[in-house]
Parts: structure tokens; sequence; C-alpha cells
């Protein structure tokens, strides 16, 4: 409903008429909207009919939760929060070096406590990305807007771009 | 059949050629297979080098891809939850659990085969009826009956992976509302692109180009996958699944007889139309399937019938996206498109003429597509026995090559940032939605066809000169509505009722 309302409150930014087209750009999103907010009425409906299967049923995402401790509750929203961060900087330090150290911090978490298994995965996964999506198919991944690490990415990508 | 044996000899009569198919079929396989990187991004790189190549072979090594890629992105679906393509998306509804019972072999098992068998038949079929079929459906075809298409689509579609009828419904309205982002087909007037609520003003130039599916895609299966994996191993209930390497057996195929004869013909169909093709194919397939099945409970929780279902119906729609473009010169989606390319680039048109004119390459083109589906029962079997053993690998070291395949993947697609935060915010949300009974499945069939299905509606608005009624005054437009419409006042029916049945025999 929140969604539905949501999206309806912005229609009315591109709340224009269109030629040949008496609907206008608003008259697809709108109906879509009343769509949803009919839809989630009758979910709703439902529910206080007592037939959602769902209030029976603890959620698996926050049930387990209450029994574990501090660390394994930092442990699960650091998994989350770990992509967004490596988003984050990603721009700015650049791809190249923001990755291997995106792996290593993920390997961490998910209990990975072996230094060879670490360099490892980091180094396979690392070297396949620059073989096939930098050498072959140039993909211009971010290069790093910072003093220091703009130069860096360019050399690893120099160097993985070597004889062609 | 003088003609296809003339074909076949060309394509294997020289070793060149043989080689070009023997790479188109490894090649779009392996980018079918690996999630973010398809077919259409080997296309991309290998169209202009066809400048020089001869055209029989360049238009032969497409068509091999084409089939091959179709195929290549069931693998990931059913290993990792991972669609390779949107039409593999519905593969992983029984894949996945299969793999998780340590049913790995069999599910893929069943994928090759049905692949191979769709294909072969939608092969056949385009090579006897390419004229017949392509006239009725361009001419029979227009705007309405495209929309009235999409609606029934939806309309059977909607319920699949959800826990409820209207959790089912919100995810394709969300879909459908998500895929309104960017400009309206009519005029291109920028929507949700700026705007404000509760006093904070936004702007972004990047949703002026809309939201991509494939970063969505990405999302909700790849990211969210890893998420769900990752929780449960901090959890410790995390289960390693097997690594079995079972084929199916010939009764199991055999049970499954008419849900391949079914779904060849829903992809066949649905091939032909210009731009709805094989995604639309696979969950059409996979919810009759569903729908008409002894074991449509089990669906979603291992049946083998879903993994056959989605899989020969989007293998049927290769065959058949060729017909409009070699018959009448009207290419349905980007890859055969890159066809059409070639034979520009060569200085030909196809078209009804292209079947006197250069008859050699059509018919190269049709065996080509027939052996490559055939190809497929063969290098699908090694795949059955090699590629099941990286389930051995602990999903703690795959996880982030998952990850940075999906980042890289989304951020190929355009070269933005903005595409890879979609895809990661995305797996937050399929996260979530998994545990509350949403289908990401819908939102993503909403995403795809939303687009599609507005462009048909204000065409077809403004034929019909805004008469929401005249749907009813065109023959096939009316029937699939009404179609739509029963599919739609069944379902809710056998929802209330089944609650009711369900309700009794607990009480």
């Amino acid at each position: 409903m929140a969604i539905a309302g949501l999206a309806y409150s912005q229609t009315r930014f591109f709340d224009e008429d269109i030629a040949n087209f008496s609907f206008g750009a608003t008259g697809w999103p709108r109906a879509i909207c009343l769509l949803i907010a009919l839809g989630a009425t009758c979910q709703l409906v439902y529910k206080l009919a007592g037939r959602g299967e769902e209030a029976e049923e603890p959620s698996s995402a926050t049930g387990a939760a209450t029994q574990d401790g501090g660390h394994r509750l930092a442990q699960r929203a650091a998994i989350f929060v770990l992509p967004f961060v490596y988003l984050y900087v990603t721009p700015l330090i650049g791809f190249y070096v923001a990755t291997p150290v995106f792996i290593v911090a993920l390997l961490l978490l998910l209990e990975v406590r072996s230094p060879l298994v670490i360099a490892g995965v980091t180094g396979i996964v690392y070297i396949l990305i620059l073989l096939i999506f930098t050498r072959f198919f140039y993909v211009a991944l971010p290069n790093g807007r910072l003093d220091g690490f703009y130069e860096f990415n360019n050399a690893i990508i120099a160097i993985a771009r070597t004889g062609l | 059949m003088d003609l296809f044996f003339g074909g076949t000899l060309a394509l294997f009569g020289s070793f060149h050629t043989s080689l070009i198919f023997a790479l188109g079929l490894v090649g779009g396989m392996l980018f079918g297979a690996i999630p973010g990187v398809n077919m259409l991004t080997l296309g991309a790189v290998l169209l202009p080098f066809t400048a020089t190549m001869d055209p029989t072979e360049a238009v032969m090594l497409f068509s091999v891809i084409y089939c091959a890629g179709v195929f290549g992105g069931a693998i990931t679906a059913i290993l990792f939850n991972i669609p390779g393509a949107p039409e593999n998306a519905p593969t992983c509804f029984d894949g996945y659990p299969m793999t998780q019972k340590g049913e790995a072999g069999k599910a893929i098992g069943a994928a090759v085969m049905c692949s191979a068998v769709g294909g072969v038949a939608s092969a056949i079929l385009m090579m006897t009826a390419t004229g017949l079929v392509a006239s009725f459906a361009i001419r029979s075809f227009g705007p309405p009956e495209i929309f009235a298409l999409i609606f029934f689509g939806l309309a059977v579609s909607a319920s699949i992976g959800a826990k409820t009828l209207w959790k089912g419904w919100l995810s394709v309205f969300a879909g459908l509302l998500i895929a309104t982002v960017g400009t309206d087909p009519v005029a291109g007037v920028p929507r949700f692109n700026e705007g404000s609520f509760f006093g904070l003003q936004y702007q972004s130039y990047y949703l002026s180009a809309g939201i991509h599916f494939i970063p969505m895609i990405l999302g909700f299966f790849a990211v969210s996958e890893v998420l769900a994996q990752s929780i449960n191993i901090s959890k410790g209930t995390r289960e390693r699944p097997k690594a079995a390497l079972d084929f199916p057996s010939l009764a199991e195929f055999w049970r499954v007889r008419f849900t391949m004869l079914r779904s060849i013909v829903i992809g066949f169909f649905s091939g032909v139309l210009p731009g709805i093709g094989a995604t639309l194919a696979a969950f059409l397939g996979y919810s009759q399937a569903q729908r008409w099945s002894k074991n449509g409970k089990n669906f979603g929780k291992g049946e083998l019938e879903g993994v056959v279902a989605s899989e020969t119906a989007n293998n049927s729609a290769t065959g058949a996206a060729m017909i409009p473009l070699l018959a009448l010169g009207l290419p349905g989606g980007a890859l055969t498109a890159m066809i059409m390319g070639i034979f520009q680039i060569h200085g030909m048109e196809p078209g009804p003429l292209i079947f006197i004119n250069s008859s050699d390459l059509v018919w190269v083109t049709f065996a080509a597509m027939f052996w490559a589906n055939v190809a497929i029962i063969g290098l699908g079997w090694v795949q059955t026995k090699t590629v099941v053993h990286i389930l051995r690998i602990p999903f703690r070291w795959l996880a982030p090559g998952i990850l940075m395949l999906a980042t890289v993947g989304a951020f190929g697609l355009r070269n933005l940032m903005i595409d890879v935060w979609v895809m990661f915010l995305a797996g937050v949300v399929g996260y979530f939605l998994r545990a509350t009974g949403y289908s990401a499945a819908g939102i993503v069939l909403g995403l795809i066809l939303g687009k599609l299905g507005e462009s048909a509606f204000a065409k077809s608005m403004q034929l019909m000169d805004f008469n929401l009624l005249g749907f009813f005054e065109r023959p096939i437009a009316a029937i699939l509505i009404l179609l739509g419409l029963a599919a739609i006042v069944t379902s809710i029916v056998s929802e209330i009722r089944g609650k009711e049945i369900q309700k009794a025999l607990l009480d």
C-alpha cells in the first residue's frame, strides 16, 4: 500500500498530456498503482480472515536471529553491508584495488580461516576476471578517482592487456 | 528432404564449416552458462568479424550460438539458482531444489534432453512450415493480439513461485511498476527520474534509461542466493548438496511426454511472435505444466516435470524465432537482429525471396540449427558428468566468484555502477521476498513484459480509438483475454476453496 501510494504521488511530476494518446504518460503507471493497492487489500483481507499460511509460520529470516549472540548478529549484518561498502569505495579506489580486499573480507565473513584457501580463491577469481573481462572483453571497469589509485588500476589494466 | 541433406552435407562437408559449427556450439553453451555474459555478448563480439566471413557460415554460426546459448543458461540455474538468461528463470524453481535434494545430475540430464527435443521439434517445424506460420503470425498478430497474449501470459503465470495468489500478483505488479521507470513508450516523457517525497528532492538521469532486467535477475537470483547461503553458513545450517550424476531414466521421460508436447507447442508459437520469445514461452510452459500435472503441488519443491516444461518450451522458441526473420525480414529479438545485420553487411535482404535467391544459405542454417540441438545431447551429457562436480567445492569458496561474476555482468551491461547498485539492492530485497513468500520470478516476469505490454496497449488504444471493448472485436485477442480472465477467476476460486478444504481438514 505504501509503495503504491508513494509511486502514485510521484506520478504528478510527469503528468503531461500526450498528443494522440489520451491516457497521457501517467495512465499506465497509475493503473498499476491502483492494481497494487487492490492486490494488497486482498492480501490483507485474506490474512485477516485467518487464511494466510505465513501467519502460523515464523519467518526463517528473523526466527533464529534472536537465539544467537551478538557476534553472529554482527556477522549477518556484515554479510548484508559489505557489498554496499564495496560499491561505495569501488569508484573511488578502483575495481582492481577494491576487489581483492572485498573477496578476502567476504571469505573471512564466511568463516574461511586457511590463509592458503584465502590466497588461492582470491588469486583465482582475480586472475580470471583480469583474463576474461579486462583482457578479452575490454570491459571498462572503474579505475578509481583518487590520486594514486587511478594510476595503480591503469597499471594493472596495462599488465592484463600485455601483448594485445 | 533433399534440401535438408544438401544443407547437412554443406555443413559437415568441409572441415572449416564444421569447425565454425563446433566453436559456435561450445561458445554459445559457455556464454549461456555464465551469468551476466550471455549469447548476446558473444554475438556482439563476433559480429564485426562476420564481415570477412562467408555469409552462409556467418548466419550458421549465429544460429548455432542461439540454440546452444538458450540451453547453456540452464546449467547455472540448476546448480546455483542463477539463470544464465531470463528464459532460464523458471528452470530455477525446480532445478535448484533438485540439486539441494542431491538430484543435480537428473535435473541437468532432463534439461539436456528436453532442450534438445524442444529445439529439434522446433527446427523441424521451422523447416516444414516457415512460410505458412510466418504469414499467419504477421497477418493475425497486431498490437491488440500481442497485448492480449501478454495479459494471458501474466494471468496464468502470476502465482509462480509465490506463497499465495495475492503475493504472486503483487510481485507481478511490482515488476510492471518498475518497468515504467524510464520513458513512456508513446512520446518519450521521462518518468520517475525526478520528484520529491517528504520534502526530499531527487533527480537522476540514470533513471531516464530505465531499470534493466539483467541486474534485477542477477540480484534476485544470484545475489540473494549467496546472501541466503551465507546466512545459513553463519547459522551453521547449510547442507552441502550431493553431486549425484544420475541421468533421468527413459521411464521418467515417458511419464512427462505430454508436458514436453505441450511445451513444444507453447514454445513454438510464443517464439514466432516478435519480442515475446523464449522468456514468456518458458513461464507459460511451466505454469501450464503445473496446472495440468498430477504432481502440481510438488512444483517448486524439486519436481522433474518443472525442469522439463521450462527447458522444452524455451528451446522450442529458438527455431520459431527464425521464421519471421527469414520469411519476412522481421527480427524478433536481439540475436535475430544481429543475424539481420549479417545479411545487410553482405548486401542481402531476408524475406520471401531469400528462399529462391539464397536457398543454400537457408538450408545450411536450418540444418545447423537441427544438428546443434542434436549435438546438445552429446555435449550436455558430458556436462552432466563433469559440471556437477563443481558442487563438491565448498560454497564459501564459490561465493566470491559468483558475486564477482554477477558484479562484472551487471556493470558490463551499460558500464554503469548504478546497475551494480540495482543488482545488490535487488539481492537484499530478493532475500526478504523469499522469507515472506513473494515471488522474485513474478517481479522479473512483470519487468520483462511490462514495457512490451504497455507499448502494445498504447498502440492498440490508438488503433481502436481508445475503445477498451475493441479487444473483443478481434477474435484472437478476444479469446486470449477471455482465457486470461478465466485463468484469473479460476485461480482466485481455487485459492479460496483450496484453503477452505485445508482448514476443514485441520479442524
